[in-house]
């Protein structure tokens, strides 16, 4: 791992950023309709739309109105809010905060469980135990995030008996355990499909790792089945993981939109919906931006930990 | 109780020892009554083809076998304990520590993200209940008795940082550590290089003589076996059709696929080769040909400045002249192969190919006449072959494409093609996945001659196939050489097959010629010190000629 | 196909399939009442003798409303699914076979495209497309488009180095004979595969789409947006949010069975 490497992953990371901020503007504004209708109706007035259109600066040719976002990314000015009045950067950053409490959550709790459960299931291969996690992974991966979240609330949080809160945020800051409840039914919500789908990926590639050369030579050496598991068989099985989840986490973010819409959870998602509903160009394009960054970003770290984990992989 | 002294009992015993597979296809039986016996410090063979249950047997012996397996009957004796009714507690105990093992391919049975030092202290560790200092010292001490030149740097590395020589020296040097009483070896040389496998050979046979170790060796290559092995057992299809002392067997054998596998083994002595060419002028030439695989980004080049372009081959220059064989031979990274795809224009090249008086200076600049006259036939018949078409769309396709037979013609010149590689005509109507990789092979070297070249490339086309049929592919292709009239460059990395083909011989080395000579000159004093090396390590195999009427079945 | 049913996968995958099929083949013409009719009486109702699924807020019964759903679901899966097929297909060939600069160009654009998340790549889409169930299947499609492309830019790459390809090349054999005959036929395995399991993706991504009512408008049944409609009466007869459910499980299942299965049978080294 060197320089060198990293800054030629950076170099792409921006390109790759810069090719997204395009796209997003191209569908923004090539697809019809835009903030100043949304915010008069469909009723309004052609002169009206049009004076609007001046304020907001959506009169401007395509190209200004490009480079001046980004030349405003560049500075950490994020624009203003369309519909809130407010600089985006404000709007966005604090949302953000709230998102990565669910997402780091959410993804702690899979990490910490689908890891031993796919590991589980290799071992004993064949068995029940296998064949559910199996039905579980399958069940899993097939329900979309709104119909989980719904049944989990018919089960955990209605009226005659709320065990957990039906929606709502509380300040991690100020009362941890009370956050804690609130962001119970999302995180399982978004957890149950990621753990479905890893914890069935960790077991095959466990079991290829099982079946290897190395595991059969392991075992003609007469090491213990302990020492075979815990020492040629996991360490191997670790890296393949580790590039699962992080496929995963590109889903992860894209199924916080609408956990948080149906939870009512104030992040990125809920003012993502908000702003498309709404139109409101500069929160959709600076939201998109900081998902993909983030997603970006996270793919970048996974693959440094690959790196550290596999002495085989080599970046240079 | 057996009266016999411990010394002359038997290390290994297997005895009547039936074993079969439960498969979708139903039950197929592996091992059918395989007897054998090995003695402290002998060295017993088990020689045989693909399918021929060799690896099985080491399997069964070992008992690591699938639940799929079962014993059918007779008995497996390792020092005369019965190893089919051990315990899996007895077999963790007794693997590692009274039989070990060596496999065929070193870089996949190597943990990779363990030091190499780790592999070979845990097993010390194991069954010698030794310190880690103690583990360590031993293991280094152990690796340096298999001629690893810094035992403790080796220690520290990961096993992709290592050669494939290092590596089964490890392995080795693993098996060897508890001193077991029997260890297998499977193939232990099939991945290495010619020089390298030569310098594994000396090991095991040095290694031998300290320990007095008995061995169980399986190889298919019978030459190789000849040099390290006692006794021997020729297996066929789960059978064992003839055993005893090597040299007897070899001298005289008895059974008719212990005579064809004999008879397989490539002769310099036993001359196959076409008459040679009567002009001087070549029909091709190589001059000064460069390919290269990496050029850095100009990102790369500007972090990091020290980064070089790597090249396959570079500065290489030959001719090959009419109707003439031209052998290329070299180990593994030579740049072989890589002069064949420059030479067809499927890898870009720097230089220039002359080819009947036409100068041709990039790989664009190829031309259809070109193409039509210079034929290719690759190494792995699995994948020559498009999947998704019959035997006879394959063959017609060159025949279209260079308008070589009208029409009408074509379906009776492609049967014409078949019966010239000695196959039935029906085939035509097959698809690839129906043949056997000998008869894909021959389907190859029928497309490629269909073109009705000027020039055939072979590049290692006998390498993955089995011992007996190689030599029937050799005789196939330069029958065919001399019915056409065709010049070939036959790649490859037996340098005894090439002797027996060439007329002339190339020898590279990373990249770059070593030099080249006539065949018959290949013994002569004034040779290149690795040509020579090269002709040392693969020793030609002393047995009596057999008749080349010996009946050797197409396959 | 035998080789598909031999797995415990496989049987299920198409066990299910044949459910979902002929529910959407015949489910209009089977469903025991008019799905918008409003059977005034029997609101909110679980399931019972006279509807077998129960009834929503408006007294409709529920299996008739899934029974008429289930066409335009599974049309809508296939249909996103082909067009993201489709395009993902050609640009992934265009790349695979260009090589070099062309693919350079194309792989950068598609991990642009790919950095976003699926789901907010398909919102934005079909947001400023105005909603509707054919927006919503555009949307989809188009989404799916850079990951189809990618898999079959590496099915391409791995056919690409096959012996018989390179044979191709050096007989000089013209580039689209090389994809058409020699690539195609070989790459289109691991596509096939990869469409039957996005195949559910796009049904549940459509299902999220109506249940945000982005997709289908009411009084439409399709099975999201009837969970989006049961929501406030969840508490009060959970069923109208628990059927829609396991609908879309269930033909999201099928499909990622049988295209489990599907792998696993062109598989030639199967690992159980």
């Amino acid at each position: 791992m060197n320089l060198s490497y990293l800054i030629r992953r950076l170099v792409a990371v921006l390109v790759v950023m810069a090719i997204v901020t395009v796209a997003v503007f191209a569908i923004t504004n090539v697809l019809p309709g835009n903030a100043a209708l949304m915010i008069l109706g469909e009723n309004a007035t052609a002169q009206n739309l049009a004076a609007l259109e001046r304020q907001l600066g959506l009169d401007r040719p395509l190209l200004v109105q490009y480079f001046d976002w980004v030349s405003g990314v560049v500075r950490g000015d994020l624009g203003m809010s369309l519909r809130l009045g407010l600089p985006v950067a404000e709007v966005v950053g604090s949302a953000f905060i709230n998102s990565m409490w669910l997402a780091g959550l959410a993804l702690a709790a899979v990490t910490v469980i689908s890891i031993p459960l796919g590991a589980l299931a290799a071992i004993k291969r064949g068995t029940v135990y296998d064949t559910g996690i199996g039905v579980f992974s399958y069940v899993g991966t097939a329900l979309p995030e709104f119909v989980t979240a719904t049944l989990l609330l018919v089960l955990f949080a209605s009226p005659a008996n709320p065990i957990f809160p039906a929606g709502g945020f509380a300040d991690p800051m100020e009362d941890f355990g009370l956050f804690l409840t609130h962001a119970a039914l999302p995180v399982a919500t978004l957890g149950l499909v990621l753990m479905a789908h890893i914890s069935r990926q960790v077991r095959s590639e466990m079991s290829e790792v099982l079946s290897s050369d190395y595991v059969r030579a392991a075992r003609i050496k007469g090491l213990s089945e302990r020492r075979v598991i815990w020492r040629h068989t996991l360490p191997n099985s670790m890296a393949p993981a580790v590039a699962v989840i992080s496929l995963d986490i590109g889903y992860l973010l894209g199924g916080i939109i609408v956990v948080e819409e149906i939870f009512a959870w104030p992040g990125l998602g809920r003012l993502l919906i908000y702003a498309l509903q709404n139109r409101d160009l500069p929160v959709i394009q600076a939201i998109t931006l900081v998902l993909a960054v983030v997603y970006a970003l996270s793919n970048l770290i996974s693959d440094l930990v690959i790196a550290k984990l596999d002495p085989r992989v080599r970046y240079g | 109780m057996d009266s016999t002294p411990a010394a002359e009992r038997p290390v290994l015993t297997v005895d009547g020892y039936s074993m079969a597979y439960d498969t979708d296809e139903g039950r197929i039986e592996a091992l059918k009554n395989v007897s054998l016996s090995i003695h402290r410090g002998e060295t017993h063979a088990i020689v045989g083809e693909s399918g021929s249950g060799k690896t099985t047997l080491a399997w069964a012996i070992t008992r690591y076998l699938p639940d799929n397996a079962h014993d059918l009957g007779g008995a497996i004796l390792l020092s005369s304990e019965d190893m089919l009714a051990k315990t899996a507690a007895e077999l963790t105990d007794l693997r590692g520590r009274r039989l070990a093992m060596v496999y065929q391919d070193p870089s996949s049975s190597l943990n990779p993200s363990m030091t190499l030092g780790d592999q070979v202290t845990e097993v010390l560790r194991r069954h010698r209940a030794m310190s880690p200092q103690e583990a360590r010292s031993e293991a280094e001490a152990a690796l340096a008795r298999t001629g690893i030149r810094n035992p403790a740097a080796m220690m520290t590395r990961y096993p992709h940082e290592a050669s494939g020589g290092e590596k089964q020296r490890v392995i080795i040097a693993t098996a060897f550590a508890c001193n077991p009483e029997l260890i297998i070896f499977d193939e232990p040389t099939t991945a290495l290089d010619i020089l390298t496998a030569n310098q594994i050979i000396e090991l095991f046979l040095e290694l031998r003589e300290e320990t007095g170790v008995a061995a169980l060796y399986i190889s298919h290559d019978l030459g190789l076996v000849s040099r390290v092995a006692d006794t021997v057992s020729v297996l066929y299809q789960g059978e064992v059709v003839e055993q005893g002392d090597l040299k007897t067997v070899f001298a005289a054998p008895a059974h008719a696929y212990t005579q064809r596998l004999l008879a397989a083994l490539p002769r310099p002595q036993d001359r196959l080769a076409v008459a040679a060419p009567q002009t001087d002028t070549p029909l091709m030439s190589l001059e000064n040909i460069g390919v290269c695989y990496y050029t850095p980004s100009l990102l790369t080049r500007l972090l990091e400045p020290k980064t070089v372009a790597q090249y396959g081959a570079r500065h290489i220059s030959f001719s090959v002249r009419p109707g003439e064989l031209l052998g290329v031979v070299g180990e593994s990274g030579s740049g072989k192969s890589t002069i064949a795809k420059a030479a067809t224009g499927l890898h870009p090249f720097e230089g220039r190919i002359v080819f009947d008086g036409k100068v041709y200076d990039s790989a664009r600049a190829l031309d259809r006449a070109y193409r039509r006259q210079v034929q290719i036939v690759f190494q792995h018949p699995d994948g020559s072959l498009n999947p998704r078409e019959t035997i006879g769309r394959i063959l017609a396709r060159p025949l279209r494409l260079y308008d070589l037979v009208p029409r009408a013609q074509i379906a009776k010149r492609v049967a014409e093609l078949l019966e010239m590689v000695l196959l039935p005509p029906e085939f035509a109507s097959r698809y690839p996945h129906q043949l056997s990789g000998g008869q894909k092979q021959r389907v190859a070297i029928a497309r490629a001659f269909a073109a009705e070249p000027r020039l055939v490339i072979c590049d290692e086309i006998t390498a993955s196939l089995d011992v007996s049929v190689q030599a029937t592919m050799a005789r196939l292709l330069v029958d065919l050489q001399a019915r056409s009239g065709a010049a070939c460059i036959f790649i490859t990395h037996d340098l005894n097959l090439v002797r027996q083909l060439a007329h002339r011989i190339v020898v590279m080395r990373n990249g770059a010629i070593v030099e080249s000579f006539a065949a018959e000159d290949t013994e002569q004093t004034d040779r290149a010190p690795y040509t020579r090396e090269l002709i040392d390590a693969v020793p030609v195999l002393d047995r009596p000629a057999i008749s080349a009427t010996t009946e050797v079945p197409h396959q | 196909m035998g080789r598909i049913l031999s797995t415990s996968n496989g049987v299920a995958g198409v066990i299910l399939l044949t459910i979902v099929l002929t529910a959407a083949l015949f489910g209009p013409w089977i469903a025991p009442y008019d799905p918008q009719l409003f059977h005034s009486q029997a609101r909110l109702q679980g399931p019972s003798a006279t509807h077998w699924l129960g009834t929503d807020q408006f007294g409709r019964d529920l299996l008739s409303r899934i029974l008429n759903g289930a066409p335009s679901t599974v049309l809508f899966g296939m249909g996103a699914t082909s067009l993201g097929v489709c395009a993902g297909t050609v640009i992934g060939v265009i790349a695979g076979v260009a090589g070099g600069r062309t693919d350079g160009v194309i792989m950068r654009i598609l991990d642009g495209m790919l950095a976003m998340p699926e789901l907010l790549f398909t919102l934005l889409i079909v947001t400023f497309l105005g909603g509707g169930t054919l927006q919503a299947l555009l949307a989809v499609g188009v989404a799916f488009t850079p990951g189809m492309a990618r898999i079959a830019r590496s099915a391409v790459l791995s056919v690409r180095t096959r012996e018989y390809v390179l044979a191709a090349r050096a007989r000089g054999e013209s580039r689209s004979w090389i994809v058409l005959r020699e690539v195609l036929p070989n790459a289109i395995g691991p596509i096939i595969v990869e469409a039957t399991i996005r195949v559910s993706f796009a049904i549940m991504i459509g299902a999220t789409l109506g249940f945000l009512g982005l997709g289908a408008q009411p009084p439409s049944t399709e099975w999201g947006l009837m969970v989006s409609e049961a929501r406030q009466f969840m508490f009060r007869n959970p069923w109208g949010v628990i059927i829609p459910g396991i609908a879309i499980a269930m033909t999201a299942m099928g499909f990622n069975l049988f295209g489990d299965a599907l792998r696993d049978a062109f598989d030639p080294k199967r690992s159980l």
